[in-house]
């Protein structure tokens, strides 16, 4: 049943699995159990998934209570074609590694960057190279 | 205390095959320190206490006898021969039933005394049946309704007399007052949210199995959890050791299906706010998202047992009316006929129900899932009228122009399919919003009492001024060359902006008057003419000059893009002659605007509206246009063998599209109308003559405008001349 047709409502998405990206761009998969007219949501079962390349990573989270402006998008899991991924699950110590590692060459990338960038002439900042972003 | 004391000596062996181990004395034992002195013997009204103790013990005497008879005619004994062991349990004095306020056996109308199962849950939820109350769960035994709704909706009960005394042994804590229709927070043994200590679990479940009675305690330390609006916590439901294959929905499973009596009386938002709590979780965090699984048999016999219990219950239960008189009258029907719907949904997912089969995946999974509708329909419908009140709107074609276009486009597009007799279209549910009367409200600054005068307090509708600014015009001598262009250049686009509201208020005339009253439309169209002709004025400059001097103005305008698609879009509104005045500017100054739309190429859209006008004017303003177009002089001096002005209108799309539409039209016009004057002829042929010469002097005309010109087929007189 159509509640309002021609409107964006989440009541029709109640206790069915959603995908929630956030702000702080976690990854979140649970069960809406409920909402208010801020969009904030309660998710039940909820698995923070974190993705690197390839692979990805759940952890278990339990309970999520979202603030509604935090919330960048979410979507309708369909649970059929859930497990129909090319990316392959692997373990959490797996995916916390290999995310420390991404996350290890992006600055090691960034630095050099920025070596260069301030090393050349005529281009002083009060940055140091390699320093905290 | 003395029954106190016996409790405590009475042996609990007698039960040990009815559950397992012996584990479960030594928490008991603890739960009974803690009760007595620990964080459950907080009694600070002992004498309250001490007189409802006394009470119970002389109503004791009488309520064995009741007991002892009533058992015998249990016939809703699901759980096997516990008659038997009535006697047994009742010289026991077992406290299986502390649980149970003796306030709720009261109050609750059940068929006469039921021996509840030790460690069951506080039934108070199923209080029609006496079945009901004998399925207990490990956690349903936390839960304690409250007291005094019952008590006050409910005639009384026969207490129950040995239970009762050791209820009130074991809750130290004194009844709170309470209000009679909503309640209040119950009474606590231990603050909310302590996670309990012991859970004798096996306990529970061996008992709903197992026929025999069990003298076990329940779970004590949160034995009066609030009612509603409170789930349980977390704590709690982990905690509850659920052992695989023992999990309670399916021990509700076992109860054969029976329906649970209609609770009339039975406090509505009681059931609503309990539905939630009847089934345990998983524990832990077992497959997330597979359904838990129901491990014992027969999960098939329905859905998890409170469920259609719950269901049935809640839609017997008084319909919550939310208030929806704000919402529009049709709005509302559908809101009431969802919740019907809905309604008929749950009753059919008990047993055989083909309407939902369309939606079997959906409802399998619902079924299975049992933590569905933890949000309530009431709630959903809150959420929802909140939503329809944003949309509340006077104007809604002011206020949500785009969604109001798109669905009347959708409506067009499906009309005419119907037309076309594709068969019936199909349904597409529209959202009524509710129309409400805009409310002025004025505002009114904020005033304390008993101060002198106001004070200006700043607020969002009342903002302080902060900065003094002063606005200081700028005397003509000292601006620069730059500065006077700039200032040129802004004052089109301030012009262009107020006509472009004035244009879209023309437009939307037609809408109002569709809307508006028999009375009201000619000064609409009063207030439209004027518009109308605002918006000429402001085209071409406001001098009142009884010739415009100075294309200036117009020229400003249409070298900005937004201008040209704004004169695009009056020109349909626009009398002939003001019309036709425009393309007379246009066509002389087009070299120029040629060369100043190089970058937008926007020209174009003037194409359509010049062509439709083209239709209505007369041979003589054909002629006088092509002459302006292509800068002939007036009289048929030697035409110069390169004619700039000619030349980049040939070389420009616009420029090109906009000769050959004229130059049709005065075939056209000539063709029809025989009897010209020759000198119109003569012009005629004269641009036909420089038409042809220029054919060969343009050097890369623009490959549109080629085939443009290849195609156009002048008629022979025009041919004949070259």
């Amino acid at each position: 049943m159509n509640y309002m047709p021609g409107t964006a409502s989440l009541i029709e998405d109640i206790d069915k699995k959603h995908l929630v990206l956030l702000r702080d761009g976690r990854t979140l998969i649970g069960f809406l159990r409920s909402i208010d007219q801020f969009a904030n949501l309660v998710l039940h079962q909820t698995v923070e998934r974190i993705h690197v390349g390839k692979k990805y990573g759940d952890i278990p989270r339990g309970i999520f209570v979202v603030r509604g402006e935090n919330v960048v998008l979410l979507g309708e899991i369909d649970l059929e074609k859930e497990s129909d991924t090319p990316l392959q699950q692997v373990s959490i110590e797996e995916i916390l590694e290999e995310q420390r590692v991404e996350q290890q060459t992006k600055l090691e990338a960034e630095d050099r960057k920025r070596y260069i960038h301030y090393s050349r002439d005529g281009c002083r900042g009060s940055r140091k190279p390699g320093g905290a972003p | 205390m003395f029954r106190y004391e016996s409790l405590e000596d009475c042996p609990l062996d007698e039960d040990e095959d009815a559950f397992q181990g012996l584990g479960e004395e030594d928490e008991e034992i603890d739960q009974f320190n803690d009760d007595t002195f620990g964080s459950g013997a907080v009694d600070d009204d002992w004498q309250e206490a001490h007189e409802r103790l006394a009470e119970l013990e002389e109503k004791l005497p009488v309520a064995v006898n009741e007991q002892t008879g009533n058992g015998e005619r249990d016939e809703m004994d699901l759980l096997g021969d516990h008659e038997e062991n009535l006697a047994e349990r009742l010289s026991k004095m077992v406290i299986e039933n502390e649980l149970e306020d003796p306030a709720i056996m009261r109050a609750v109308q059940t068929r006469p005394v039921l021996q509840p199962q030790p460690g069951s849950l506080n039934s108070s939820i199923w209080d029609g049946s006496e079945v009901l109350r004998r399925i207990r769960g490990p956690l349903l035994a936390q839960e304690m309704p409250t007291v005094s709704v019952l008590e006050y909706a409910l005639p009384q009960r026969p207490p129950q007399g040995p239970e009762d005394d050791r209820d009130l042994s074991e809750r130290a804590l004194p009844r709170r007052s309470t209000s009679p229709i909503i309640g209040s927070p119950p009474v606590r043994a231990v603050p909310i949210g302590t996670p309990p200590k012991q859970m004798a679990v096996p306990s529970f479940t061996q008992q709903i199995l197992c026929p025999k009675p069990v003298h076990v305690r329940p779970p004590m330390p949160p034995r009066y959890p609030a009612p509603y609006g409170e789930r349980m916590s977390p704590n709690q439901l982990c905690s509850v050791p659920l052992q695989p294959g023992r999990m309670s929905p399916s021990q509700f499973a076992r109860v054969p299906g029976f329906v649970g009596s209609p609770l009339a009386a039975m406090n509505p938002k009681l059931l609503q706010g309990r539905v939630g709590q009847m089934l345990p979780p998983a524990p832990g965090f077992r497959a997330f998202f597979s359904a838990p699984p129901s491990a014992t048999p027969p999960p098939q016999q329905h859905p998890p047992g409170p469920g259609p219990h719950l269901q049935n219950l809640r839609s017997q239960a008084p319909v919550f009316r939310p208030d929806t008189t704000h919402l529009h009258p049709q709005h509302r029907r559908l809101l009431y006929q969802r919740q019907q719907q809905n309604r008929n949904q749950h009753r059919n997912l008990n047993g055989a129900g083909d309407r939902g089969s369309h939606r079997s995946s959906h409802q399998d999974h619902l079924r299975k899932d049992p933590y569905a509708n933890l949000m309530l329909q009431r709630e959903k419908d809150w959420v929802s009228k909140i939503q329809m009140m944003q949309l509340q709107s006077t104007d809604p074609y002011l206020d949500d122009f785009y969604y109001q276009n798109y669905f009347e486009k959708l409506e067009k597009l499906s009309a005419a399919e119907e037309i076309q007799g594709d068969g019936p279209k199909k349904e597409r549910t529209k959202l009524i919003t509710p129309q409400v009367a805009k409310l002025e409200h004025a505002y009114k600054p904020v005033q304390f009492e008993g101060s002198l005068g106001k004070l200006t307090v700043s607020s969002v509708n009342n903002p302080r001024k902060m900065i003094d600014a002063v606005v200081t015009s700028r005397s003509e001598d000292d601006e620069t060359k730059e500065k006077q262009v700039r200032d040129k250049r802004r004052k089109t686009l301030v012009i262009i902006e107020k006509t472009y509201s004035l244009l879209l208020d023309v437009e939307d005339y037609e809408r109002r008057y569709l809307l508006c009253l028999e009375e009201e439309r000619p000064a609409l169209m009063d207030e439209r003419k004027h518009k109308i002709c605002s918006m000429y004025d402001n085209l071409r400059g406001k001098l009142p000059g009884q010739e415009r001097p100075s294309d200036d103005h117009f020229v400003q305008i249409m070298c900005i893009r937004k201008g040209k698609r704004m004169v695009a879009r009056i020109l349909p509104f626009l009398s002939t002659e003001q019309a036709a005045d425009i393309l007379m500017t246009t066509a002389r100054n087009l070299p120029f605007l040629i060369k100043k739309d190089a970058q937008d190429e926007v020209l174009p859209c003037l194409l359509s509206p010049f062509s439709l006008l083209l239709y209505h004017l007369p041979s003589v303003t054909i002629t006088s246009l092509l002459q302006q177009l292509m800068n002939l002089p007036q009289s048929a001096a030697t035409p110069a063998p390169s004619n700039p002005h000619l030349t980049a209108v040939l070389q420009n799309k616009f420029g090109l599209s906009l000769l050959l539409i004229l130059l049709s039209r005065g075939e056209d016009l000539q063709s029809s109308d025989p009897a010209t004057e020759s000198t119109q002829n003569n012009q005629w042929s004269d641009g036909g003559d420089v038409h042809g010469n220029t054919r060969t002097s343009t050097n890369s005309p623009s490959s549109p405008g080629q085939a443009n010109l290849y195609t156009y087929k002048p008629s022979v007189p025009l041919f004949s001349l070259c």
